[in-house]
């Protein structure tokens, strides 16, 4: 089997809080192989976001490595592309210009930089909105507009962070869909954080699983389901079968995490009276 | 919100709706009225001249070679002060919005010497600069400095934190997020300060103008004012006063080109 081309070996990141410093994420350990779709599913507040901008290179980390091909990253890398949870795409440019972003930050002339944002907006499907701005498009469509960037930065490691998080049910399907359909017509290595079981078992080969505070891996599961993929593998037998296998380990978390947000309401609330 | 905004400007467009309705019908009382007591024998003579001898004064200004001299004086003087005075004000706002260390030393400073006249510098900058436009064009980057720097530091903290991650997950330079992300992301602030300042500049070099020098339009009005020339007096205080709603239009319009769009 090929090396991994991400290693993450024994992170920690603990925060200081008016309670002292907490540890957001303890020890976690994984890889991702080159040409792999992982996916790391937690509940919220488990740390996922914060690895995410660990191996971004966004957020220093207290204890642990990060390496890129075997190299240790020390901030942002050029081989890391990010695509956030939060809404993205600057107002002031048009989708062209916001999709050429990344290619003007590398001194490229402007109709060549065109011409490959031209390429992959077409691949998230947004062609014929070229000089729109981002304001007159919708929420799906300006997520699009957010991971076409990304993808013109053509990052050997795409990392995406509960893209569709904020989407409605049957947009986050069909971009499900768009997003399986580009990474395996790139091969392109991704790393998918969600908290949406369904999403990471269809578009997986692997599932690492977060325990709830401190974030650690809890179990990481193999997903064998057949390839090319696209939504309607949903409605297989074996589908479920992985479905109910990740929510079992999860739900465990998650409850934790339901009691700790109870406790937490409960405690403030006898406080205030 | 945007679409609002398409519609109230679309419907101002028809020309007889009643905002514009209400807005002719205004200018017409106020000329009126002004006519009415032009006429009515109450005031000393020329306090309130008739319409027409200020239309005629406005046509004498405006076909006279040597308003436009004194016109471009004023003008040049508050252009200088808004670009040393902004300039300035725009690079201390990005410290100040830039840095909490800095802003908690300076901004409560700024925020007290913001509203104060700056025309008592006035002596000041006689000293330093002379009688001539160097003083008036100091007394307006003075006064522009402080709404342009705390409009920017404003809007510097407001910036949309993901916008920065973005750019600084593509490995932009400094330079690059300045001029790509800080900037332009801060354009309405921007605008805005801008707009305060071009505000207090035009007053900070008007009222310098009519205190002591010998060119400009603040000179000839207090000038016309202290001989008599009252119509002329009024006439050009109408020239600036359009000209001032233009020039604060044309910075409302550039800023606004992208306001429409989100
Ligand atoms: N800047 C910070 N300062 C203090 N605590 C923080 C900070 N950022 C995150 N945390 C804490 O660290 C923990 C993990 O946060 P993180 O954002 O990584 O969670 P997440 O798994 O991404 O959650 P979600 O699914 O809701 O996005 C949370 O308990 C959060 O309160
Ligand atoms: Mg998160």
């Amino acid at each position: 089997m090929a090396d991994p081309i991400l290693v993450v070996d024994d992170i920690v990141v603990s925060f200081d809080t008016t309670e002292g410093p907490i540890a957001a994420v303890d020890h976690v350990t994984f890889d991702v192989r080159p040409g792999e779709f992982l996916s790391v599913i937690g509940p919220s507040g488990c740390g996922k976001s914060t690895v995410f901008n660990v191996i971004g290179g966004l957020l220093s980390h207290s204890h642990g490595i990060v390496s890129v091909s075997g190299e240790a990253i020390n901030g942002p890398h050029k081989s890391i592309g990010m695509v956030f949870q939060e809404e993205s795409t600057f107002p002031w440019r048009t989708v062209i210009d916001n999709v050429a972003f990344p290619l003007e930050l590398n001194g490229l002339p402007r109709r060549e930089r065109n011409e490959r944002a031209k390429h992959f907006i077409a691949m998230v499907g947004l062609a014929g909105f070229e000089n729109r701005y981002p304001g007159e498009l919708s929420g799906g469509m300006r997520q699009r507009v957010s991971l076409a960037r990304t993808l013109a930065s053509e990052p050997k490691i795409l990392l995406m962070d509960e893209p569709f998080a904020a989407l409605d049910e049957q947009t986050r399907l069909l971009l499900g869909d768009k997003v399986l359909q580009i990474q395996q017509q790139l091969h392109q290595t991704t790393l998918l954080i969600t908290h949406n079981i369904t999403e990471a078992v269809q578009m997986s080969d692997r599932i690492l699983v977060m325990t709830y505070r401190p974030g650690r891996v809890k179990r990481i599961v193999e997903i064998h389901l057949p390839r090319p993929r696209s939504s309607d593998i949903v409605s297989s037998d074996a589908f479920g079968h992985y479905v109910a296998e990740v929510w079992s380990d999860l739900r465990e978390e998650a409850s934790r995490g339901m009691e700790d947000a109870e406790r937490h309401a409960l405690g403030t609330a006898g406080e205030a009276s | 919100m945007a679409a609002t905004g398409q519609l109230t400007r679309k419907a101002a467009g028809v020309p007889f709706d009643p905002v514009t309705m209400l807005r002719v019908a205004i200018v017409a009382a106020t000329l009126i009225v002004w006519e009415a007591l032009s006429r009515s024998g109450w005031f000393y003579r020329d306090v309130i001249p008739s319409l027409w001898s200020i239309a005629k004064a406005v046509y004498a200004l405006l076909t006279q070679g040597t308003f436009y001299f004194d016109l471009g004086v004023t003008a040049a003087e508050i252009g200088a002060a808004l670009l040393i005075g902004g300039g300035l004000g725009l690079v201390a706002g990005i410290l100040l919005g830039g840095s909490r260390f800095l802003s908690q030393a300076y901004e409560t400073y700024l925020y007290y010497l913001g509203p104060t006249p700056k025309i008592i510098f006035f002596p000041v900058m006689i000293m330093w600069f002379g009688v001539g436009p160097e003083s008036k064009v100091a007394l307006g980057a003075l006064s522009c400095f402080f709404p342009v720097a705390l409009s920017v530091a404003a809007g510097m903290r407001q910036i949309d934190k993901v916008l920065i991650r973005v750019g600084r997950s593509f490995r932009a330079r400094p330079w690059q997020m300045i001029v790509k992300i800080y900037l332009p992301a801060m354009r309405h602030p921007i605008v805005n300060g801008i707009r305060l300042g071009f505000g207090v500049a035009l007053i900070g070099t008007l009222l310098a103008e009519t205190k002591l020098s010998n060119m400009g339009i603040g000179f000839r009005i207090i000038n016309a004012y202290s001989t008599f020339d009252i119509p002329r007096m009024y006439a050009m205080l109408i020239v600036l006063f359009v000209l001032a709603i233009a020039v604060n239009a044309l910075i409302g319009r550039l800023g606004g080109l992208g306001a429409v769009k989100r």
